[in-house]
């Protein structure tokens, strides 16, 4: 059960509401015209837990200009209702004034929860709304989790070292706040069955105080490294540019993508949107190949979903090999060309050559 | 223009520990830095008032070893800086951390003068959650934008900023006052100065504001005006893992085996077999 504050030792800038007010879960999604974010509807998994939890709806709440097609859409993955503000004027996205339309819309509906996706847009525009609702906001969560007891969210995350969970709880406001990065969370499976309903809001839109001036798109990169099935990941020990040509070869082979380290995006040697770990991007990839990284914490936190790791490594006491799947203690300047060469070879010779490749272990066990 | 320029002073190691009470970090005997996402805003304030005139304030909520992190920065060329130091500030979330900024920001246009522009770092290393720009913004009830790569004032005294995001280069023009989070590693900051240095020995241009100067009520700063509470921190759970570890013969012995390992299972083989053969 919630506890009712004391309203004498709340700070008198916050409102001193009723717990008991606030219900429903609800996820704010990022879109416009043309696309409804995927990240967005990943956040639907984690709702589904808290709300499946504290026995509450969970609601989809869309803010922009022709926005309204993609409630359905919504619905159809998880949400048991929408809530639409679709004006003209939301156009142009303005934090500010985004952040204040959903501010408007909590005040009147009284959400317990709110989930926003840590896309750019969304790590800009949340702690705004937060702070206006002057609520807690929980950044990035890997997961969330309801205390039985109190009926309190727990908004889970690494802190700074990420061997580390914190349970970060939000005893004494409503709404609960917290994001989490894309694909940390899967896109629950659409399910045609579903339906509900889409209400439609009016909203005051403030000035935003900001003019949109200039604005160029730029090509989106084509293969993302959080949609790819296998990574070639490439560490400080990958030593420059040329390791990573290497790695590149090697992704190129398997039809994967190249990505690294933080130490080797500092370096220069991977742009930074393909970065892996706590700062970086969580993957999920079928497989990932770790070249001359080492294992720490912060990097490894962001493969926790990979299918398999390989880790090429020449210190034999590298963190890594603890938390790979095949390990290969060795210089990877002389492992990842002979690894080259025998893909080569296999693909060359087609599906058949396996059975030698499996047959030659056999041999070896025997002799 | 009169620029805040808000700085962090962060623990400089990995191995920072935690209070497993609290939660909190322990600082004793941990070595800080100025935050290094700090350095984009403080070039950029930097450079908007070589251009423009004024002057570039820093601010810092942190305890009173934080100085040296001023005099750093004051040693880049930042003409004040502010230290706001208490033990009721201690153990803030970033509502209230954003509230005691946003307070002294206050307080420095009524006092030392209008402030313009709000410029912060991206985020933390010690947090990373990119909270104070947009917190400071809603409590100043000022535009702001995230993202900044550069900036310069155009007609009617308005800032222009210029930004990146995963879609598009973005130009926004601001009324001011407002507030800019700058990307990270956007501008190379420059190096400290020996001249500046000099200055900021002999004028000592740090003013410390406790919550006697900033007058502010203890429901609203520290622990107590900190939503968020650590409940509890635990061990991440280890993920399993085969950890089969080989030490190969030579090179081909390596491919070989590793080609052998990977054809055998089959959560992997099935993708393997597609991306070779199709
Ligand atoms: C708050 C915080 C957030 C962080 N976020 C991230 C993050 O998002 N992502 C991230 O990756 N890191 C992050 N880090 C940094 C992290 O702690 C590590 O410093 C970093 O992951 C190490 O990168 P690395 O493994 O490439 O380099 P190193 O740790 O230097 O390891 C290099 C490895 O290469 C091996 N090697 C050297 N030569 C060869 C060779 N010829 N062949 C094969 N192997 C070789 C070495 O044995 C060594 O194991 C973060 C740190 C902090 C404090």
């Amino acid at each position: 059960m919630p506890v009712k504050p004391d309203c004498e030792k709340l700070c008198p800038e916050w409102p001193c509401d009723d717990p008991f007010e606030f219900k429903g879960v609800w996820v704010v999604a990022e879109a416009d015209e043309n696309e409804l974010n995927e990240a967005s509807l990943q956040m639907l998994t984690p709702a589904k837990k808290i709300a499946s939890k504290l026995g509450e709806k969970i609601v989809g709440i869309l803010v922009g200009y022709n926005v309204k097609k993609w409630a359905d859409e919504l619905i159809k993955h998880g949400a048991d209702e929408v809530i639409v503000v679709d004006d003209e004027r939301l156009k142009t996205y303005y934090p500010r004034v985004y952040g204040q339309v959903i501010v408007d819309l909590a005040k009147k509906y009284k959400p317990s929860v709110i989930l926003v996706s840590a896309t750019m847009r969304g790590r800009e525009m949340a702690p705004y709304i937060a702070n206006t609702l002057r609520t807690g906001i929980t950044a990035d969560c890997t997961d969330f989790d309801v205390d039985e007891k109190t009926g309190d969210v727990l908004m889970i995350r690494p802190p700074f070292a990420a061997i580390m969970l914190a349970y970060i709880k939000t005893p004494f406001r409503k709404p609960q706040m917290g994001t989490a990065r894309p694909n940390v969370f899967p896109v629950p499976p659409r399910d045609e069955s579903r339906s509900g309903p889409v209400i439609e809001e009016k909203a005051e839109i403030i000035p935003p105080g900001m003019e949109l001036a200039y604005y160029k798109p730029v090509k989106r990169e084509e293969v993302l490294i959080e949609k790819a099935e296998i990574i070639v990941s490439v560490g400080k020990g990958i030593g420059g540019p040329d390791g990573v040509k290497l790695a590149e070869k090697l992704a190129s082979l398997l039809g994967g993508v190249v990505a690294g380290s933080r130490k080797a995006v500092d370096a220069g040697w991977i742009p930074p949107e393909r970065q892996v770990g706590q700062t970086g991007k969580s993957v999920k990839p079928v497989l990932y190949i770790a070249i001359g990284i080492s294992g720490a914490a912060q990097h490894m936190i962001g493969v926790r979903e990979a299918g398999r790791i390989v880790a090429i490594n020449i210190d034999p006491d590298a963190p890594i090999f603890n938390q790979a799947d095949y390990g290969i203690i060795g210089d990877y300047r002389e492992i990842v060309p002979a690894l080259i060469e025998e893909l080569e070879r296999l693909k060359k010779e087609g599906p058949k050559a396996i059975e030698e490749l499996l047959k030659e272990e056999e041999e070896a066990a025997a002799s | 223009m009169r620029i805040v320029v808000g700085i962090k002073w962060v623990p400089n190691t990995q191995a920072v520990r935690f209070d497993p009470k609290t939660g909190t970090l322990i600082r004793e005997g941990v070595p800080s830095i100025v935050n290094p996402h700090d350095y984009p805003a403080i070039e950029l304030a930097l450079r908007l008032r070589d251009k423009y005139g004024g002057e570039v304030i820093a601010v810092t909520m942190a305890p009173p070893s934080a100085r040296q992190g001023l005099e750093h920065v004051l040693g880049m060329g930042v003409d004040k800086g502010v230290l706001l130091t208490d033990r009721a500030f201690a153990g803030a979330d970033t509502l209230a951390t954003s509230y005691v900024i946003a307070k002294a920001i206050e307080k420095i246009d009524k006092e030392i003068g209008h402030v313009d522009v709000a410029i912060f770092g991206h985020e933390t290393i010690d947090s990373s959650t990119a909270h104070i720009g947009a917190q400071v913004a809603s409590w100043l009830g000022w535009p702001y934008v995230y993202y900044a790569r550069d900036a310069e004032l155009v007609e009617d005294g308005k800032l222009k900023v210029r930004r990146q995001t995963e879609r598009a280069i973005e130009e926004y023009v601001l009324n001011l006052p407002a507030v800019v989070a700058t990307a990270i590693k956007a501008l190379e900051p420059r190096p400290i100065r020996l001249l500046h240095k000099l200055r900021a020995k002999i004028e000592q241009p740090i003013i410390v504001w406790t919550n006697n100067e900033l007058g502010l009520d203890k429901r609203c700063i520290g622990l107590k005006g900190s939503p968020t509470v650590v409940a509890n921190i635990t061990f991440m759970p280890e993920v399993p893992r085969k950890k089969i570890v080989y030490k190969p013969k030579d090179p081909k012995d390596a491919a070989r085996w590793l080609l052998r390992q990977l054809f055998k299972d089959e959560a992997v083989a099935p993708f393997l077999k597609k991306a070779l053969w199709g």
